[in-house]
């Protein structure tokens, strides 16, 4: 079991660096498409909250949510 | 990376600050040549609400504004304010400039049009029909009640951006001393030189190779840039590319214009006004610039 | 080939009426937009409305206010009530026969035979949430949060905070966060003893510590395209247990139901998720996509695959499908019951939620303006079909003829609507 969850922080380690090195560069006056509401990893927060909640008390998983978040009963 | 507000981000590159974001359907970009991003901050927002300001009055693809109302008048006069009679007025006094060639009622004719990069071509039929609503001089206009004949559009497509460019600008300088630079797709005017007397750069592109390959490097400091011609909109026909600037005497790509056509005047409006009015010239474009005494570059 | 540009030549007629023309536009003052301010506060309305093919009815408004401070710190507090209603599986399993039982708050259920036995239940939960986040310069932002929420029998609250880094001229971001919280748990009728035939040990309250970790990193790797790889840890210790769930003791040779014991679960669980996200831009449209891996102390490991396809209908309207799969593996104590007169284990859950488990949930969000009306609606609808394995391999007797886990249908829908003034 600790075995496994090394192996998958090297992996994310990793995976951090290949981020972090990357290749392509985008010039600033390129960022007009990044720049829209809808290039986010969370473009309806609401409604993601609302989902998490509900997988969160019927499934044993949790996580992807961000840290914190109100506890509740139901898992 | 996004909050409440999701403004456009800025960047910053050698010792000024760009701040970029979409609108009218392009990147458009805002440079300050300043150490305080407070100020390019405040500068870019200017210039985002402007461009869409104008975008959300003049577009022809927003439900209910202005120009959806004109076109959906069915022939009844419509009373336009101060701002859209001066946009027409200089309208006007381009189509009058040019014999007829640059015509805001030319619009209509996308119906049968698609510059998808096809060979879709529509019949003669089609476009005769179409051409019954096309020509200013149905038009009846009388400061500031505008009569639409039905069936026919307006569309400020053509001077819209440069337009918007040139707001900006105003808009900018009358909040800084700083040099700046406003860009919507490739239609920009620049303020005046940087710090240190240092000019901005500017590439005219090749049209094969847009944002890839800048076959002119210019080094200037202040005047409006703008670009007509081919490169992104276009159909084949008999091997031949026909560009989407369409004549709206014949209801046909202009023909024998050059691909690409980059005009330097003293604001973006002109230079854009200038470039349009030369490609509809088709092969005497060369020509027409020159006698304008105007700097240009034809690829 | 690089040009320097003389001073602009003496102009021709037809640019000098050009100017003059484009001037008498350009500096129309009337044009510029009235002193209007950007709008600095939200508030966002709302309501989900959930319901599981015969079990578990939810309806849950919500509303955040937002405020947005001119140097660039916003606050932001929501109010939340969640009233649940219906039943949910005991996790004791069925028999021939109809069964009766008591209830935590007193009451006999009586369960249908051949069916999974089912507790009634009512709660109303209220949570209040709140964070601020400031920037510090261009580049960094810290974000503080804190949340109190409480239902019948369950209290929490707690506080968490991330920092937040631009890096590489913005490309990059990457953010570290952490959290604490602090649940109680006091059951109806008191706390019965883990694996017993639900002897009360104590009226009191029982705590639940929970302390979480946040890595993450994202990066825009074109014009088009960020990604970004998200890690959490979590931590809990304390009283795990569900109490109202119950484990069946069976016949050791017909499985037929001989009575039932009370759940137990360990005093601790170590959580960790691994979260790949991809946004991707087309011509008009936007794909979301992300893949979750998740493990724990208690054994459960699953995936999460979720993709999203934004179709852009015109600057105000979108139409967005989605998809989500999920499957999970069993926790390690998980039983489907025990049997009679066997030792009894350390740790046993008949909870379903422990066991091996698929969710499958399709839906779609519309979000739009009314005409005139100021403000932007979304509305989403949902269908979730979750099934665990009904014929686990170690039912015995009269269990291997039933549907050990039904799988069951949810429809869910959210009404959203937010306004910025």
């Amino acid at each position: 079991m600790i075995r496994t969850a090394r192996q998958i922080g090297r992996a994310m380690a990793g995976l951090i660096l290949l981020l972090l090195a990357g290749c392509a560069t985008v010039q600033p006056w390129d960022r007009d498409i990044l720049a829209e509401k809808k290039m986010s990893f969370n473009p309806s927060p609401m409604l993601q909250a609302i989902d998490d909640h509900i997988y969160f008390s019927k499934e044993a998983s949790m996580g992807g949510i961000d840290a914190g978040g109100g506890g509740c009963g139901c898992n | 990376m996004n909050g409440v507000s999701s403004a456009p981000l800025l960047d910053r590159v050698e010792d000024y600050f760009v701040g970029t974001f979409r609108a009218m359907a392009s990147p458009c970009s805002v440079l300050v040549d300043t150490d305080d991003p407070t100020e390019a901050e405040a500068l870019l927002a200017v210039a985002e609400e402007e461009a869409r300001r104008i975008e959300e009055k003049f577009s022809r693809y927003r439900r209910g504004n202005l120009v959806d109302q004109i076109n959906h008048s069915n022939g009844r006069p419509i009373d336009v304010d101060e701002e859209a009679a001066l946009l027409i007025n200089y309208a006007v006094t381009c189509y009058a400039m040019s014999d007829g060639m640059f015509d805001i009622t030319s619009g209509v004719l996308r119906q049968v049009w698609t510059f998808d990069g096809s060979s879709r071509v529509p019949s003669r039929d089609a476009v005769r029909n179409c051409l019954r609503h096309v020509g200013w001089w149905r038009v009846g206009w009388k400061q500031p009640t505008l009569t639409l004949p039905a069936g026919m559009e307006i569309d400020f497509g053509g001077i819209g951006k440069e337009y918007a460019v040139d707001r900006a600008a105003v808009l900018i300088g009358q909040r800084t001393r700083s040099s700046y630079v406003v860009n919507f797709g490739g239609d920009l005017y620049m303020s005046g030189p940087r710090r240190g007397s240092r000019t901005w750069g500017v590439g005219v592109d090749d049209p094969d190779r847009t944002g890839e390959v800048a076959l002119y490097r210019l080094d200037v400091s202040r005047g409006g840039f703008a670009t007509s011609g081919d490169a992104s909109r276009f159909v084949r026909r008999r091997g031949k590319r026909l560009g989407h600037i369409l004549n709206p005497k014949t209801g046909w790509p202009v023909d024998g214009a050059p691909r690409s056509i980059t005009v330097f005047g003293r604001t973006c409006m002109e230079a854009g006004t200038l470039s349009t009015l030369a490609y509809l010239q088709g092969p005497r474009a060369r020509q027409y610039l020159e006698k304008q005494d105007v700097q240009f570059w034809i690829v | 080939m690089r040009l320097q540009l003389e001073p602009a030549k003496p102009a021709s007629a037809l640019r000098d009426i050009l100017h003059t023309a484009a001037l008498a536009l350009l500096l129309v003052p009337g044009a510029a937009k009235a002193a209007d301010t950007d709008p600095t506060d939200r508030i966002d309305f709302t309501t989900l409305l959930y319901g599981e093919q015969s079990r578990t009815q939810i309806f849950e408004p919500v509303v955040r206010f937002t405020h947005l401070m001119s140097d660039g710190q916003w606050v932001s507090g929501q109010l939340g009530i969640d009233v649940i209603t219906g039943s949910s599986p005991t996790g004791a399993l069925p028999s021939g026969i109809v069964q009766t039982r008591t209830s935590a708050s007193g009451r006999t259920i009586t369960s249908p035979a051949g069916q999974i036995p089912m507790a009634p239940f009512k709660d109303r939960r209220v949570s209040l949430d709140g964070q601020w986040q400031r920037p510090w310069g261009r580049l960094v932002s810290s974000t503080l949060g804190g949340h109190f929420s409480r239902e019948k029998d369950y209290q929490s609250f707690g506080v968490d905070g991330k920092f937040s880094t631009d890096l590489m001229h913005r490309l990059l971001n990457i953010t570290i966060g952490g959290g604490v919280s602090r649940d109680s748990v006091f059951p109806v009728g008191g706390t019965p003893a883990g694996l017993s035939a639900g002897t009360i040990i104590h009226t009191g309250s029982n705590a639940k510590n929970v302390s979480n970790v946040l890595l993450g990193a994202s990066r825009i790797l074109s014009r088009v395209w960020m990604v970004s790889v998200n890690g959490t840890r979590t931590f809990e210790s304390g009283y795990l247990t569900e109490p109202y769930k119950l484990i069946t003791v069976e016949n050791r040779v017909t499985g037929a139901p001989v009575s039932s014991l009370t759940d137990k679960r360990p005093s601790t669980r170590d959580r960790s998720s691994v979260l790949l996200s991809s946004v991707y831009h087309l011509t008009d449209d936007v794909v979301y996509t992300s893949y979750r891996y998740y493990w724990d102390t208690w054994n459960v490991r699953s995936h999460t695959i979720d993709l999203k396809y934004r179709r852009v209908l015109d600057a105000d309207t979108y139409v967005e499908p989605l998809l989500r799969y999920y499957q999970q593996s069993s926790a390690s104590f998980y039983t489907v019951g025990l049997i009679q007169g066997a030792p009894l284990p350390e740790y046993g859950t008949s909870d379903y939620r422990l066991g091996k488990l698929r969710t499958i949930t399709v839906g779609g969000t519309f979000g739009f303006r009314a005409g005139d009306v100021p403000g932007s609606f979304t509305v989403r609808g949902q269908y979730m079909r979750q099934a665990g394995d009904g014929s686990p391999p170690n039912a015995i007797g009269i269990q291997r003829n039933f549907d050990l886990s039904p799988s069951i249908s949810i429809f869910s829908a959210v009404v959203g609507y937010t306004f910025d003034y």
